[in-house]
């Protein structure tokens, strides 16, 4: 299976900082990619810069064959970003955001209401489609920035902590997804720190610690990495103290 | 699930009229809910702005009345008054423009939603451009149009020059615009954040050094001299260079005033060629450039200068050392809060900036030289603007405090030190930068209009009087009537208890300056003489005392209504 995502001996500095240091990884068609990692190991910057919101200072990143540096346009139209704190325009509806996007995409009207259909009956987000999102919880921004993200039908979901702040119905519903866009074809690379929910749905599993990858694989390759441990939570414990150290 | 889209052979990215359709959506939502949910306040504003309004234009109107008095003075004096007025519109806009630029291309949210969609760099940078044009106009409207109207009632113009004169101000706009858009870019492309801090300190030393050398110009400069004229004129050539904008304006002005329509024409199309390619060349160089900038303001992003952070709180627990510990962190707080905060300082800078511009520009002649009605009515006008501007700042910036801290709860419901200590923190707080940015334009004032020690003291105590009416107002009603469930300060200044605040803190500065302008009437009839400076201190004494007793009474409510609340 051809890749989707390809991160080829990124670094990434902030001034004396080492956010990301020589990473490479690759996440294939049809995959969910779980991104594990302690705070400020360089999960988000990883994530923007698959998004093209940060530039590799060495190494590149590609999106379904076409590099973010050099044909950035190509590659976002073929991802879709949700951040850690999902952005709506306040004064607009959801109706009218998703309107928005849509458009933005280039899609047709038929397009979109088809799309839109699906999602509005999928994350439950009818009764306030029509409130301006100024209105919302976080959940409800949430559902409706996840409606927004798959609108376009992307070959690639790039998402940052998604279950936060999510009621457990939400989050069933997002797993669900989230499985069902990988089962489609779909490519879905996912930073969180719920490790049960990435123990429950990851095809694979990568652990970041700063700034570079010291694990990757299926969780039963990790537990072999890790003493026969079973539990994801136990694995990412033992493995980031074992780096401790030796750091 | 539906199947992921086929990858089109060649994407085509939408224009900027998709993302100019939706942002007019979203004005018109934003227009209707804030009519809905708070009428009372859009009449009050629609009120006030056309007292604003009415107020310019008498005054334009009775300065063309009283420059065309005398024919060479007319010749002289307006040109002269409409090139102050575009360079200081130039420099304020250029400068209003790159703090709007710089937050809503570097810092918003909005930004990197934008950068992630499939758009064309050049198409966000020329929303962005957009946007702070049209957020940074509104000054332009608010003064420009009575001054059109003024000049035309005492011209007799023709229906011609009400167009061109428009036209003139919307192709003036984007030069500098275009400029503080440039100005943004190279700041975050060019200079690290603490570069970027240095160069803001060189910017207020660089403001002071050309406050003080007007000061100085304007202490050698004799009114009544043989050579006057030619200093006058030496003095003012920088402004009327021919390469500024603000000189085709004028120029352009007067051939439109003089029905010179050619010469108005030929000015009108330099401006719009200069502004279109100004415009144009800012959004390109500005989008070439934009990925990395981005990229840089994102990663510098919390970068902090350990020493600068250790001296701000250690003078920042020094002027509060009146205050008990724990009041005294909170203000404390507050402060390196404040002074952290571009959007809260910046526009006390930039109102205050203006009205020391106008100072420094003011002394043509003493007032304590000029006729007696001149000596109280300039400083009353000081007063009057001042007391306006602490009104606008109070409202917007201090009145959300005590619900913003209720939003976190830790402090409030939490912190063990009575509620009524933090109502002082936060009033304390307020007079700390009220007050001293107050006095500084009123020492400004005293010293260039050269007003005497005793109205001097007079105007301070009155200063101080409305900086405490004002701040207890809006620390009293924050805490009376707060909205804990709002994480935005601006809609919490919006809401019910920020309109009444508005409302109550306008008719206290109406209070206090009508008892003023009575007791500067009476000096400006009587003169000075030993019965009126009795008079002026008794009433001032009373005006001083109502805005103390307000502010106290404020407070009590509030810290009352704080007591019992639960959040």
């Amino acid at each position: 299976m051809a890749d989707a995502i390809c991160i080829e001996s990124v670094v990434k500095r902030f001034g004396a900082k080492t956010a990301v240091d020589n990473l490479t990884l690759n996440v294939a068609e049809g995959e969910l990619f779980a991104f594990l990692g302690p705070n400020g190991a360089g999960k988000t910057t990883t994530i923007k810069m698959i998004a093209g919101l940060l530039m590799p200072q060495e190494g590149r990143v590609t999106v379904c064959g076409h590099s973010m540096g050099h044909n950035g346009l190509a590659a976002k139209a073929q991802l879709a970003y949700v951040p850690d704190q999902p952005f709506l325009y306040e004064k607009l509806t959801g109706r009218e955001f998703l309107h928005f996007v849509a458009e933005m995409y280039g899609l047709s009207r038929a397009q979109r209401d088809e799309s839109l259909g699906e999602l509005v009956d999928r994350l439950d987000i009818g009764p306030f489609m029509d409130q301006l999102a100024d209105t919302y919880s976080h959940g409800m921004k949430q559902r409706v920035v996840l409606a927004a993200a798959l609108l376009h039908k992307p070959r690639v979901l790039v998402i940052d902590e998604p279950m936060v702040g999510l009621d457990p119905k939400t989050v069933r519903e997002v797993k669900d997804l989230l499985c069902d866009m990988a089962r489609a074809g779909g490519t879905v690379f996912m930073s969180t720190h719920t490790l049960d929910v990435a123990e429950a749905v990851a095809d694979r599993i990568g652990i970041i610690r700063h700034g570079s990858l010291i694990c990757l694989g299926t969780l039963a390759e990790l537990r072999t990495q890790a003493s026969g441990q079973e539990s994801l939570e136990t694995i990412f414990l033992e493995l980031t103290d074992t780096r401790d150290e030796t750091v | 699930m539906t199947k992921p889209s086929e990858i089109a052979p060649v994407f085509t990215p939408c224009g900027i009229g998709v993302l100019w359709r939706m942002k007019s959506r979203a004005l018109w939502n934003h227009t209707r809910a804030v009519v809905a949910e708070a009428p009372v306040k859009v009449f009050a504003t629609g009120i006030f702005l056309a007292a604003i309004w009415m107020a310019l234009y008498m005054l334009f109107r009775w300065g063309f009345f009283f420059f065309q008095r005398d024919a060479l003075q007319s010749a002289v004096a307006i040109p002269l008054l409409f090139n102050f007025f575009f360079v200081t519109l130039l420099v304020l806009l250029t400068v209003s423009n790159a703090i709007l630029a710089y937050g809503a291309l570097f810092t918003h949210e909005e930004a990197a939603y934008l950068m992630a969609a499939p758009l064309r760099t050049r198409t966000t940078v020329a929303l962005k451009y957009g946007e702070s044009l049209f957020f940074s106009s509104w000054s332009l409207l608010l003064l420009g149009m009575p001054l059109m109207m003024a000049i035309a009632h005492v011209q007799n113009e023709a229906w011609l020059f009400y167009p061109l004169f428009i036209a003139y101000f919307l192709a003036f706009i984007p030069i500098p615009g275009a400029l503080g858009l440039l100005l943004a870019w190279m700041i975050v492309r060019y200079l690290p954040r603490s570069a970027r801090r240095s160069l803001l300190h060189v910017g207020v030393a660089v403001l002071i050094v050309a406050v003080l050398w007007g000061l100085q110009s304007v202490r050698r400069w004799e009114w009544i001299d043989e050579n006057w004229l030619d200093g006058f004129f030496t003095r003012l050539s920088i402004i009327q260079a021919s390469v500024l904008p603000s000189t085709w304006v004028t120029r352009g002005i007067e051939a439109a005033v003089a029905d010179r329509r050619g010469d108005a024409l030929r000015y009108l199309i330099v401006l719009v060629a200069n502004g279109l390619f100004l415009s144009w060349f800012a959004i390109h160089l500005v989008s070439f450039g934009f990925v990395g900038a981005f990229d840089r303001a994102g990663g510098s992003r919390g970068e902090t200068d350990r020493p600068a952070v250790e001296t701000s709180g250690g003078v920042a627990g020094m002027i509060f050392a009146f205050l008990p510990k724990s009041p005294r962190l909170i203000a404390a707080k507050d402060l390196r809060m404040f002074l952290r905060d571009p959007l809260q300082w910046s526009q006390l800078a930039i109102l205050f900036g203006l009205m020391s511009l106008y100072l420094i520009n003011t002394p043509r002649f003493s007032v304590a030289d000029g006729p007696t009605r001149w000596s109280s009515f300039i400083p009353f006008l000081n007063l009057t603007a001042i007391s306006f501007i602490l009104a606008t700042f109070t409202s917007r910036f201090v009145f959300p405090l005590i619900s913003m801290e209720g939003h976190q709860l830790w402090l409030i419901g939490l912190l063990p030190i009575s509620r009524a200590w933090i109502l002082v923190a936060k009033f304390s707080f307020a007079m700390v930068v009220t007050l001293s940015v107050a006095t500084g334009v009123n020492m400004l004032a005293s010293y260039i209009l050269r007003i005497s020690f005793v109205s001097s003291v007079v105007h301070w105590a009155v200063t101080a009087s409305v900086c405490w009416g004002l701040c207890g107002f809006a620390v009293g009603i924050g805490a009376r009537l707060p909205k804990f469930d709002q994480h935005n300060p601006a809609r919490i200044a919006n809401g019910l208890g920020g309109t009444i605040n508005l409302i109550a803190s306008v008719a206290l500065i109406a209070f206090m300056l009508a008892g003023m302008g009575f007791v500067t009437y009476r000096v400006g009839e009587g003169g000075i003489n030993s019965r009126s400076e009795w008079m002026v201190f008794i009433l001032a004494g009373v005006i001083v005392l109502l805005g103390i007793a307000a502010g106290t009474v404020a407070m009590a409510v509030g810290a009352r209504h704080l007591k019992r609340i639960e959040v």
